[in-house]
């Protein structure tokens, strides 16, 4: 039964995931801008290299086969070479990946600290000054654009991962609250407080195993959230990593890079998403 | 005797003043890469990052003196150009070695030469030699003495070695065994480059202490320009490069001692009319935009000391042509910018048969005279150099409409799809030499960008600029090839192909603490001595 659940799982990222990249391909290919190159400009250049220039990404030309090659090469280890780095995608991804993935798994740790603990005391205090001014207080950072966000960071001059986490927490926050008011409300927490059980047990034993499922589908939400968050906060930081990259790459039509941008992301998200979906269903089952 | 003593007394305060003292040497130089650097082969050379790190670690065999525009000896002790520009033959220095301690002989430099003319590498350094079709002979008869002859002459030959690195033939550390000042030790993608001071590099000062001062290079990527400056202020980098204007003067404020205006840059900011027959517009406005007369008008319709005085806070000089007058050689002095005439302008449409009723300018034929101006999305200068155009020229009448667009889309309508009307965009200048223009001037040049790739000239005096391009370039002539570029200036000035608005001047930032600075217009701007700068005392430990 698990084989096939999680068979499933793999087969739509996966699908989901190819589907992706022809997409992101296609619309790469399709953009205005696409396949000139700025050196063509360069008046020291003979006509010669200039032509050689202008047919150098002719068999980008043609999608499918495009997409065919780069599935061919991908399965061998080779990602393609990216114009605008001149260099293999491969060496790129291992040079930047480890600095995205150490920002988002920062950004999300403080974001998921911060944004539990500033709900928790909403569900098991109950003022109204508190919910009041936190819920004030994480609105006022959900207005906050990513970018903005970033460009505070730039001026005060804070952690990249700190930039993540302030995006992240008033969304975790909100979540949370609501999901914690709600399992506080639930009838057996009720009858538990009223045998006078302690907090911390109640909160470990009756909240936190109730709102597990909804939690961790938080859980997978908030990767794509820090994710998206990355991107612009890398960029105008000038962090060297996955979300500069990608910026890089989409101002100069750099197809080879862009697929592998998107199967990354796409596939960073679904996976994410099926992680946590597939434990909630594993727990659900387990309260069954 | 005395007098000798006295004078070696006199010139050791001179150059004391002059010249660090050994304790003064080390320390690390910090400044920025706008973009990341896309090749550390010297011979593929073909944008800024990878231009800077050429510079700071590539040993030439002529240098190109920044300050004077002189020609100097790096490791070629002496040269001489013979056969009309078709042959050069170099004498190199006796006793030199690559920074991995391989020696330097005439065979890395027939090496590299051989290497970067084959045309298939499609290297812009390389192309820059290629005046003709066939095959160029390198030649080391000794190994202190290298020969190499083109199939035809090659105007200003010997300049373009400025731009040529030597690299090892036997090294097998390849393009890391440098002959500059500086090797490069360590490269962390999209964060930084680290070069360190090349032990085996040749130059000493006047004290014979070896080159240069300093330890190391931090070169920061860093494309975002705000942070570069606000880094700048809190000292963590100590030069910025062609600095905005406005940056400039938000800078000036508060640190008037770190900024330099160095006066008018060899760049230029320019703007062209589509004339390619086979483009997307109304045959109307084609008509408008081949004529002179419509050019000429636009051009004086258009206030440049406006344009330098509200864009650029002063910092910039109305253009005369495609040569600045920093330029000191081919700039043609008999020239000025057009004037700022809007009434003489309308007499030359009148003349063309254009009415103006007060409020809209209209042809011949009744059409009311609009277009649009294209040009790069996010240059801020640029934007408000069109919204300041548009204004000028409603003055007259005509209606201007502005269209930003990123670089790659506004590049293929420019060069592909020719879907524009009027394009404004500027014109880098790396090489002092007009050759280094040739491609931009021969109608027959896919960058001869008003009307591209033509079969034969469209217009006489497209014929003359092709004629007179030509002629300057198979002579060795100095003084016949200014004369023939000084012609075709003066067509351009008259026929207004390219609309010359303005030269900005070239501004720099430089950390009071970093002695021995001297800012140029030529680049690199500010680090063209780096073997000779130092950290002064009081500025010591900034960054270091």
């Amino acid at each position: 039964m698990w084989h096939r659940i999680l068979l499933r799982h793999l087969l739509a990222l996966l699908l989901t995931a190819l589907l992706g990249g022809l997409l992101g391909a296609t619309l790469v290919r399709f953009a205005p801008g696409f396949g000139v190159d700025e050196r063509e400009l360069d008046t020291r250049l003979h006509e010669d290299s200039i032509q050689a220039l202008r047919h150098s990404r002719s068999n980008e030309r043609n999608l499918l086969r495009f997409y065919a090659d780069y599935l061919a090469g991908a399965v061998h280890g080779n990602l393609g070479v990216s114009h605008s780095f001149a260099r293999p995608v491969t060496d790129l991804f291992a040079e930047r990946l480890p600095v995205t993935l150490r920002t988002v798994a920062l950004g999300l740790a403080g974001g998921w600290v911060l944004g539990l603990l500033l709900a928790l005391p909403v569900a098991t205090l109950r003022g109204w000054s508190y919910e009041f001014f936190s819920s004030l207080a994480c609105g006022a950072f959900l207005c906050l654009p990513s970018a903005v966000v970033a460009i505070l960071f730039l001026y005060f001059g804070g952690p990249v991962a700190l930039a993540v986490c302030t995006v992240v927490f008033p969304r975790i926050f909100r979540y949370a609250r609501n999901l914690l008011l709600q399992t506080y409300a639930l009838p057996h927490v009720l009858t538990a407080r009223a045998k006078g059980l302690s907090g911390t047990r109640i909160l470990l034993w009756h909240i936190f195993p109730a709102a597990a499922p909804q939690l961790l589908a938080l859980a997978g939400v908030s990767v794509s959230m820090a994710l998206g968050a990355a991107i612009p906060i890398e960029v105008i930081c000038d962090s060297p990593g996955i979300g500069q990259l990608a910026w890089q790459a989409a101002l100069s039509r750099d197809l080879p890079l862009l697929v592998n941008m998107t199967l990354f992301v796409t596939l960073v998200t679904l996976a994410a998403n099926s992680a946590s979906d597939l434990t909630s269903k594993a727990l659900v089952k387990q309260a069954a | 005797m005395r007098r000798l003593t006295l004078a070696l007394i006199a010139a050791s305060i001179l150059l004391s003043g002059v010249l660090p003292a050994k304790s003064q040497s080390g320390g690390e130089l910090h400044f920025v890469l706008r973009a990341e650097p896309k090749t550390f082969d010297p011979m593929l050379v073909d944008e800024e990052a990878s231009e800077t790190i050429r510079f700071l670690t590539g040993g030439v065999l002529i240098r190109v003196n920044r300050k004077t525009q002189a020609l100097e000896p790096e490791l070629a002790a002496s040269w001489k150009v013979s056969q009309r520009g078709k042959k050069i033959s170099f004498h190199l220095r006796d006793g030199l070695s690559f920074s991995d301690g391989t020696p330097f002989s005439a065979e890395d430099v027939a090496f590299t030469m051989r290497k970067l003319l084959d045309p298939n590498l499609h290297s812009p350094t390389g192309d820059s030699f290629r005046s003709s079709e066939g095959s160029v002979r390198v030649a080391a008869p000794s190994a202190r003495d290298v020969i190499i002859e083109f199939p035809a002459p090659v105007a200003g030959l010997e300049r373009l070695f400025d731009q040529v690195a030597i690299v090892s033939s036997r090294s097998p550390k390849k393009e890391t065994a440098v002959l500059g000042p500086f090797t490069v030790a360590e490269y962390k993608s999209g964060a930084y480059v680290l070069l360190k001071r090349n032990p085996y590099y040749w130059k000493k000062d006047a004290h014979g202490q070896r080159l240069p001062y300093l330890d190391s290079i931090r070169l920061d990527i860093q494309q975002n320009r705000d942070l570069e400056l606000l880094r700048f202020k809190r000292g963590e980098i100590q030069l910025i490069n062609n600095l905005d204007a406005s940056y400039f003067e938000n800078l000036a404020k508060e640190e008037p001692a770190a900024v330099h205006d160095i006066g008018p840059s060899l760049d230029a900011e320019h703007m062209w009319f589509n004339q390619v027959p086979a483009a997307p517009i109304p045959d109307f406005k084609k008509k408008w935009f081949r004529s002179a007369n419509f050019r000429l008008a636009v051009s004086e319709a258009i206030s440049r000391e406006d344009l330098c005085r509200v864009v650029f806070s002063g910092h910039a000089r109305p253009a005369v042509g495609p040569v600045s007058p920093a330029n000191l050689f081919w700039f043609n002095r008999s020239l000025q910018p057009h004037p700022h005439a809007p009434q003489e302008a309308l007499r030359r449409l009148q003349q063309d048969g254009f009415r103006f009723d007060g409020h809209v300018l209209r042809d011949g034929e009744g059409h009311a005279v609009e277009f649009s101006i294209v040009t790069n999305a996010g240059n801020k200068s640029r934007e408000q150099m069109a919204a300041m155009i548009q204004q000028d020229l409603e003055q007259i009448g005509i209606r201007l409409n502005i269209v930003t667009l990123d670089f790659p889309s506004l590049i293929e309508r420019i060069s592909r799809t020719f879907d524009y009307e009027l394009c404004l965009l500027g014109f880098v200048n790396v090489d002092l030499d007009p050759n280094g223009q040739m491609n931009v001037w021969l109608s027959s040049s896919s960058n001869h960008q008003w009307n591209p790739e033509q079969k034969s000239p469209a217009t006489p005096w497209e014929a003359e600029i092709d004629r007179l391009m030509q002629a300057q370039a198979s002579t060795p002539d100095q003084n016949q090839r200014k004369r023939s570029f000084d012609q075709v200036q003066k067509i351009v000035w008259d026929q207004q192909p390219f609309i010359y608005l303005v030269n900005k001047n070239a501004l720099a930032a430089i950390s009071p603490a970093l002695a021995n600075t001297s800012p140029v217009v030529l680049r690199p701007q500010t680090f063209w001595n780096v073997e000779s700068l130092y950290y002064s005392n009081q500025g010591r430990g900034v960054g270091q």
